[in-house]
């Protein structure tokens, strides 16, 4: 017994071995020496034990609660929206002719395979203020009276980005929903609708709950797809105006590589991981009992 | 293939598929609300193609045209110029470490992940549950958090600068491991145990049972990995440095300059670096869906 | 498949082997000066000097000013740094020179070229340490441009003394309006802050309205706060309530270029002799630039100016380092390459080399010396600058958003000065 024991542990840690060599080599020891270094003063000249000064002066920062709020309205509006908009979606396009439906799935999932670059430097001149296409387009429609400085006005920018960021996400969700709505037990929804539920009813009441695994692993997926917009911020706004598009990615990278200050990046990045730590902990645990 | 129906694995995609049914839409009738959601659903149509259209038409377009402040909805005097100053720069050697970075990057990925994730879903050895929970933990960690020790790393490992620095920490991104656990999971533990009886070794084990039944999850990782890679600009960034191992990502990027906006060079640029995987991908349409549906089998 | 990926691995493993060899190859990293950007000037400047020294093999490196410094800071950290970098005192002697990761270069002021810089000039490349971190190879006054053609057609021109290329407060006041009653172009001016690429042509705007200065005379503190700074700001602020100034925190210097090369806007603050060069075919046919220097209640402007020169990473290595010495005292020094290497930025030798431009396809960059009496300093060497230049462009952002000049000038003044 004890031997068979030993051979099933030798064996799973042969198989974790790859994995796990990748893992806590680029990933976990990083983690560690980000950990370690945010105690430390460490620009370019200098590497100096500060204890937890990187982190008091992190909470004093005006532009890290900024960025803060910031990242967490990108995740807390993009998440949802994305999962509704792609349920939407889906639930109109399933139903069609399969011809149709990959033709819309194609569509959608288009910007996914444009590559977040390519899809980013065409946005910005689409919003740019003076020869933008949008701004002709809103003109013209009579929307606007004059142009619109869609990315150079902190009311509209961080909106901009979200939006572009819903078009680059949607398209995996919408691929996901559509295979989930058709593999929603048939008969289950026709013995409702002959007992005369609505539409609606039968949505809530058959097919939610059918199609609940799916959504929460878009959930997962679109929460590290927000996390990472790191692109778009960094090619279209740089964190302006006026910090409104300010994001912790941004603000560390911004800090390290602007300001050299590698020992407050880092405290900020410890802050981020266990902020979405905690995120995914949650994420996980609802996983877990839904499953259940 | 029979190991998969034997195994019972997608239970979820074992009915019909929606290209086989018809019966289904009659039953929709066209009501107002339909009309209007497929009127709606054209308008994004045409929002979710324009930017592809613009990039495209915008890379035939002069300098002046495309600053015109009225736009130019086609360029009826297309110009090659901005691809010739496109590859007057090595464009494709950008695009050839991309496609490099990234094949390498999925195929690591594939391997490692399937091998950890059967680890974790099938085999009992201590410390599992911290291990997971630990790649669960670190799943959506944005890679900003770590870029400098991962930046100082690299320069230890003599590796700054080369794609290698790029994919051994896409290949090191938990994620694949996770799915990877969530596919070996369907796996019924009766034919693991009929495989022992039998006498098969733990590698004979993996490669001819475990190994066709995961397939899927692994087309569905690779193409993921791939895309991933393919976007992951940030990585690459801080990594590659010399022209010569740039990607076609940061070639695009770094086509905007301080004093000039060449929109007509960017958008060559642009669609230089996404006409090929668009072209892979509406080829391979059907194992893309397949894949992605694939990840969400197991939630 | 799988021998499709196994060929493509074995590919990958190959790839590290392209590092740089030893013995004398040696990496040029050039961020975008004049022609040093493009591949063919730089190309055949590098054969020239291959024709002398045809034993060294010069790499080089294509920086922007978007993501140039962030390339060098990674290079810096992994220890990749390029043999030889071409940029400005700034950058060479205050951020990199002053963290000790650059060669003293003082024996090159010691060849006989080197004593004959200018002194304003060899002073900008020595750091605080005492030792030179950058030798010099051309410079240059940032002034701004006018569209020509704009400004007629609005009877503006005579607000412009044509004699001396300036102009005072007040008449750049009543040209803007004029322009602006005119309507031969969208906008008069376009005062961008979305980055810190170009700030050279708000500082200088700013600063000249009211004669105001932006650093201190030892350029060791910054002065945004002093009383005509503060003024400046609020006549811009007011101009662009009333109308006839627009602000823009979507775009850097390069996009009100590109408004002002396409007939957007009828001026645009961020020019010099390079860039009429390089703007050349991308001018709209109602577009004919005139460069002027800044506005400035006296008349009289002190203009920002450009140093740039080269300097060598301490890469340990002196094989490498001793080539590196030998390209820039070709570069810069050699009679018949010098006069080539400047003419190929557009701009004018660091020592007395006489007019390369007259004659030449680049005869409009002649005119640009009437402004080299007006250059002011060169304070970008002040401590702080990365930092500072971040608070310049959103302190813009503040103003013209909250309006409250004094207020948010106090708090670019800490961020500026912190440290």
């Amino acid at each position: 017994m004890k031997e068979a024991r030993r051979r099933e542990n030798i064996a799973g840690y042969i198989f974790m071995a790859p994995s796990l060599l990748f893992f806590l080599g680029f990933v976990i020891f990083p983690m560690g020496m980000c950990l370690v270094t945010s105690f430390f003063n460490y620009t370019m000249t200098d590497f100096s034990f500060v204890g937890l000064n990187n982190y008091k002066e992190m909470f004093g920062d005006p532009i890290f609660s900024k960025a803060l709020v910031n990242t967490i309205i990108i995740v807390v509006v993009s998440v949802p929206v994305t999962c509704m908009f792609s349920l939407w979606v889906a639930s109109i396009i399933f139903k069609m002719r399969p011809l149709n439906t990959s033709f819309f799935r194609c569509v959608f999932y288009l910007p996914v395979v444009t590559g977040s670059v390519a899809v980013t430097v065409v946005w910005k001149w689409i919003f740019n203020n003076y020869t933008g296409v949008l701004n002709y387009l809103f003109k013209s429609l009579g929307i606007i009276s004059k142009n619109m400085n869609w990315l150079g006005d902190p009311s509209t920018a961080l909106w901009c980005i979200i939006t572009i960021l819903l078009t680059t996400s949607v398209g995996q969700p919408i691929v996901l929903y559509v295979s989930a709505l058709s593999n929603v037990d048939h008969s289950l929804t026709e013995a409702a609708s002959v007992d005369g539920a609505t539409n609606m009813q039968v949505f809530w009441r058959i097919k939610w709950p059918q199609i609940m695994p799916t959504t929460l692993y878009i959930l997962v997926i679109t929460t590290i797809n927000s996390f990472q917009c790191f692109a778009l911020i960094q090619l279209l706004t740089s964190g302006g105006p006026n910090n409104s598009t300010q994001t912790i990615m941004y603000y560390i990278y911004y800090q390290a590589f602007k300001l050299n200050r590698y020992g407050y990046g880092s405290a900020m990045g410890i802050i981020l991981a266990i902020i979405i730590a905690v995120f995914s902990a949650i994420q996980f645990r609802l996983a877990k009992t839904d499953n259940g | 293939m029979s190991a998969i129906q034997k195994a019972d694995l997608p239970s979820r995609m074992k009915k019909r598929s929606p290209e086989t049914d018809t019966t289904d839409h009659s039953v929709h009738a066209l009501t107002p609300y339909r009309v209007l959601s497929i009127a709606f659903l054209i308008f994004l149509t045409i929002l979710f193609i324009f930017p592809l259209y613009w990039i495209v038409t915008g890379s035939f377009k002069t300098q002046q045209v495309i600053n015109a402040r009225v736009p130019v909805w086609f360029p009826l005097n297309p110009t090659v110029g901005n691809y010739e100053r496109l590859f007057q720069k090595p464009a494709f050697t950008w695009l050839f470490n991309t496609v490099l970075l990234c094949a390498a990057a999925m195929g690591l990925t594939c391997v490692s992940a399937a091998m950890g994730g059967y680890a974790l879903a099938k085999k009992n050895f201590r410390g599992r549950t911290f291990l997971f929970s630990l790649f669960v933990c670190a799943m959506a960690l944005p890679k900003q958090v770590i870029l400098i020790p991962l930046l100082k790393e690299m320069a230890f490992l003599k590796l700054h600068n080369t794609l290698w620095a790029v994919i051994l920490p896409t290949v090191g991104w938990p994620f694949g491991v996770f799915l990877m656990k969530q596919f070996s999971e369907g796996i019924p533990n009766e034919m693991l145990e009929a495989a022992r009886i039998d006498g098969a070794g733990e590698a004979r084990t993996f490669i001819d049972i475990i190994l066709p039944m995961i397939k899927p999850g692994i087309g569905a990782l690779a193409i993921f990995t791939f895309i991933t890679a393919w976007n992951d600009y940030f990585l690459q960034l801080i990594m590659l440095n010399d022209t010569k191992v740039l990607t076609i990502s940061l070639g695009i990027a770094k086509l905007q300059s301080e004093l000039s906006t060449d929109y007509g060079l960017i958008m060559a640029g642009a669609a230089l670096g996404s006409i090929p995987i668009i072209i892979i991908f509406l080829l391979f349409q059907k194992f893309f869906t397949r894949g992605i549906t694939m990840g969400a089998v197991k939630g | 498949m799988k021998k499709l990926l196994a060929l493509l691995l074995c590919l990958m493993l190959m790839i590290p082997a392209f590092a740089l060899a030893d013995g004398v190859e040696i990496t040029l990293w050039t961020y975008p000066i004049g022609s040093w950007t493009d591949d063919a000037t730089v190309a055949s400047l590098i054969a020239d000097f291959n024709a002398a020294y045809p034993d060294i093999k010069v790499n080089v490196q294509f920086l922007d000013y978007q993501s140039g410094d962030d390339q060098v800071t990674t290079a810096i950290e992994a220890k990749t740094t390029p043999d030889v970098i071409f940029e400005g005192p700034e950058r060479l002697v205050a951020n990199w020179g002053a963290a000790g990761k650059m060669l003293d270069l003082s024996d090159l002021f010691e060849t006989e070229e080197g004593k004959t810089i200018y002194e304003t000039v060899s002073g900008s490349c020595k750091g605080a340490d005492g030792k030179y971190y950058e030798y010099p190879l051309c410079m240059t006054t940032h002034c701004m441009v006018i569209n020509k053609k704009a400004f007629e057609a609005a009877d503006a021109m005579k607000y412009i003394n044509e004699e001396t290329r300036t102009w005072t407060t007040e008449d750049f006041e009543n040209a803007c309006r004029a322009l602006t009653e005119a309507g031969f172009t969208p906008v008069t001016g376009i005062v961008y802050c979305g980055g810190q690429g170009g700030d050279q042509g708000t500082r200088a705007l700013v600063y000249n309205l009211y004669s105001g200065t932006f650093t201190d005379e030892t350029f060791t503190t910054y002065t945004m706060d002093s009383e005509a700074n503060i003024k400046g700001l609020q006549k811009l602020y007011d101009m662009v309530q009333e109308g006839i100034m627009t602000v823009d925190p979507g775009i850097v210097a390069g996009d009100a270029i590109s408004l002002f090369c396409n007939g957007t806007a009828s001026m645009c603050f961020c020019w010099n002799a390079a860039l009429e060069t390089n703007n050349k075919d991308t001018l709209a046919e109602n577009v004919e630039p005139y460069a002027v220097a800044f506005p400035s209640d006296d008349g009289v402007p002190t203009l920002d100016g450009g140093i740039w020169g080269f300097g060598i990473f301490d890469n340990g290595d002196e094989a490498r380092a001793n080539a590196a010495k030998e390209f820039i005292k070709f570069m810069c020094n050699d009679a018949t390459q010098a006069p080539k290497s400047v003419y190929a930025t557009g701009y004018f030798a660091t020592r007395a080399i006489g007019d390369i431009y007259t004659g030449t396809e680049k005869e409009a960059n002649a005119a640009y010396d009437a402004f080299s009496p007006y250059f002011g300093g060169y304070y970008q060497i002040a401590p702080n600058w990365a930092a500072q230049r971040t608070a310049w462009w959103n302190l813009l952002q503040r103003v013209f958003a909250s309006g409250n000049v004094a207020d948010e000038v106090a708090v670019y003044m800490t961020e500026a000065n912190a440290k």
